[in-house]
């Protein structure tokens, strides 16, 4: 791991535990309600500050705590064309899955590549440093894994290509 | 057998492929054994490396391959409706009787193959099968008349039919190939060498044949132009999406970058420009440079057509280019997404770790539970 992932990483991980204080909020403007707040953006004095812990300009994490939820977005490094298409892809694979990760937000925020939205809802019934693990897990895999594709994808090219030349004399 | 085609099979391929995690798998074994041009010789028919069978494309129909071999047997009726790559549709029927074999083909750009030859060429290919104008299937361009009673007697001289019909589309859009390494070799015969330094400026503009342009689909071509040392063929390329093209400029860079390969040196020299058509069709009408659009040309030297045997090959090798480039672009795709698949799965596991675990029922060893009240 090279040396400004780690504190970028530690950073997230710090931020992330010290917010995930959640408590159930119901809203104050409509009876009845009890929605995210940060989503809702109804009252703005349990939103809390947002947050940007950046490592470079193009690798980011924004977390927007508020007193029942916390919104996530990260946005993902992309160097390239290929990491960009590789990214877009991936991203779009997961979010299509969004029920199955309960946490995960449909849409990105403008600006990102991937929100999560953790309630408080969520927060009772997981346990709170896994989620957080799980984050940073994200984080990590999800470089790695856009590299490699596009590793796979450059090493697929060259056979494919020398195999074709090579049946000419 | 009808839905079963080769599409089918190739789809299955594309899915097989997908599954091998390791590219190292997949490369062709024991190529360094054979010579490159027993290889060459061997690709045309099917008696292909297992290996190489998931890299390379056949330049034969499968079908038509299978049903001959079977319908040489034992004649039966058929009425077989199928397709090959670049919108060439086929059509295997007994219409008169069993021994009756008709094989008709619909070629995109056949009145572009008429116009170099194609109708020659296939009359010296199928002698006696060939069916002329007048007797050609409705819809088709191209109509061969196989009587099964009067096949060849030795089983090589039928394996060689077969493989010879097989080949039928790519004999018919092998023509203004073969018009125009004939041409190299008349332009090679006339060509002088300038005297001298002083005089190379003067010298006439190099001599070239005739352009020769294929409209092998709606909006892709192929460009063949000879000259007296080399021959070029020049593919339009277009990638209906963003995935596409940016895979299929990768694909296309390491096509250019391959040939720096010591044992890759006899290759026919890629070149690849996006947007920009190269300088030999650049006076063309109706050339699309949009972002979307690619230019591959291959330089093919005299040693790949050297002789018959060899520029079959490279006919038939060079035809599939396109068909080559977008099934690989494909197969990677595949990959991807089979990737992420396993990815996205591993990520859920590690989320699912976070929920705490539901005690679970617990049991005596007489297998009562317990209940809570």
């Amino acid at each position: 791991m090279s040396n400004t992932l780690r504190p970028y990483l530690n950073a997230v991980r710090a931020t992330l535990t010290a917010s995930l204080t959640l408590e159930n909020f119901s809203s104050q403007v409509v009876e009845r309600h009890n929605k995210p707040e940060v989503e809702a953006h109804t009252s703005p004095e349990v939103l809390l500050h947002p947050l940007v812990v950046s490592r470079n300009e193009s690798e980011r994490v924004l977390i927007e705590p508020s007193v029942n939820s916390i919104r996530i977005s990260i946005a993902i490094k992309q160097a390239d064309e290929i990491e960009k298409i590789l990214c877009h892809k991936f991203t779009r694979f997961m979010m299509m899955r969004a029920e199955g990760f309960v946490i995960l937000r449909r849409k990105p925020l403008p600006g990102y590549d991937i929100s999560f939205l953790i309630t408080n809802f969520h927060s009772e019934s997981m346990l709170k440093h896994k989620l957080v693990d799980f984050i940073i897990q994200f984080m990590e895999d999800v470089d790695k894994e856009i590299s490699e594709m596009k590793l796979s994808l450059n090493a697929r090219a060259r056979i494919v290509a020398e195999s074709y030349l090579s049946t000419f004399a | 057998m009808r839905l079963f085609g080769q599409r089918f099979r190739r789809e299955l391929a594309i899915f097989g492929m997908s599954l091998i995690r390791s590219f190292a798998l997949i490369q062709p074994s024991g190529r360094a054994a054979k010579s490159p041009s027993t290889r060459l010789i061997q690709a045309s028919d099917k008696r292909e490396e297992k290996g190489s069978k998931m890299i390379l494309l056949e330049s034969h129909s499968v079908i038509i391959n299978d049903v001959l071999t079977d319908r040489f047997e034992k004649p039966s009726r058929a009425d077989i409706q199928f397709v090959d790559y670049d919108n060439v549709r086929f059509h295997l029927s007994t219409p008169s009787s069993k021994t009756q074999l008709l094989l008709s083909m619909s070629i995109q750009c056949w009145p572009d193959l008429v116009k170099y030859g194609a109708r020659d060429h296939l009359q010296h290919e199928y002698a006696g099968y060939l069916l002329d104008e007048a007797n050609t299937e409705p819809e088709y361009n191209v109509s061969l008349l196989i009587d099964l009673d009067k096949l060849p007697e030795s089983p090589e001289a039928k394996l060689d039919l077969i493989s010879s019909l097989a080949h039928l589309k790519s004999t018919a859009m092998s023509s203004p190939f073969i018009s125009a390494f004939n041409e190299q070799s008349s332009l090679q015969a006339s060509y002088k060498e300038p005297a001298g330094a002083q005089l190379a400026d003067q010298a006439p503009a190099e001599a070239k044949g005739d352009l020769k342009i294929v409209k092998y689909r709606e909006e892709e071509a192929i460009y063949i132009q000879a000259s007296h040392d080399r021959v070029t063929v020049i593919f339009s390329t277009v990638f209906k999406e963003e995935t596409d093209r940016v895979y299929g400029r990768v694909f296309l860079q390491e096509f250019v970058d391959a040939r720096r390969l010591q044992s890759l040196q006899n290759a026919p020299q890629v070149r690849y420009s996006n947007r920009e058509p190269p300088l030999e069709i650049r006076h063309l009408p109706g050339l699309k440079n949009g972002e979307d659009w690619g230019y591959v040309t291959f330089v093919l030297s005299p040693r790949h057509f050297a002789n018959p045997a060899q520029a079959l090959a490279t006919i038939n090798r060079i035809q599939l280019f396109r068909d080559y480039l977008h099934y690989h672009i494909k197969c990677s795709k595949a990959y991807m997404h089979s990737r992420m698949r396993y990815r996205v799965a591993e990520f859920l596991k590690v989320l699912n770790r976070a929920k705490p675990e539901v005690a679970s029922e617990k049991k005596t060893a007489s297998g009562r539970t317990f209940r809570t009240r």
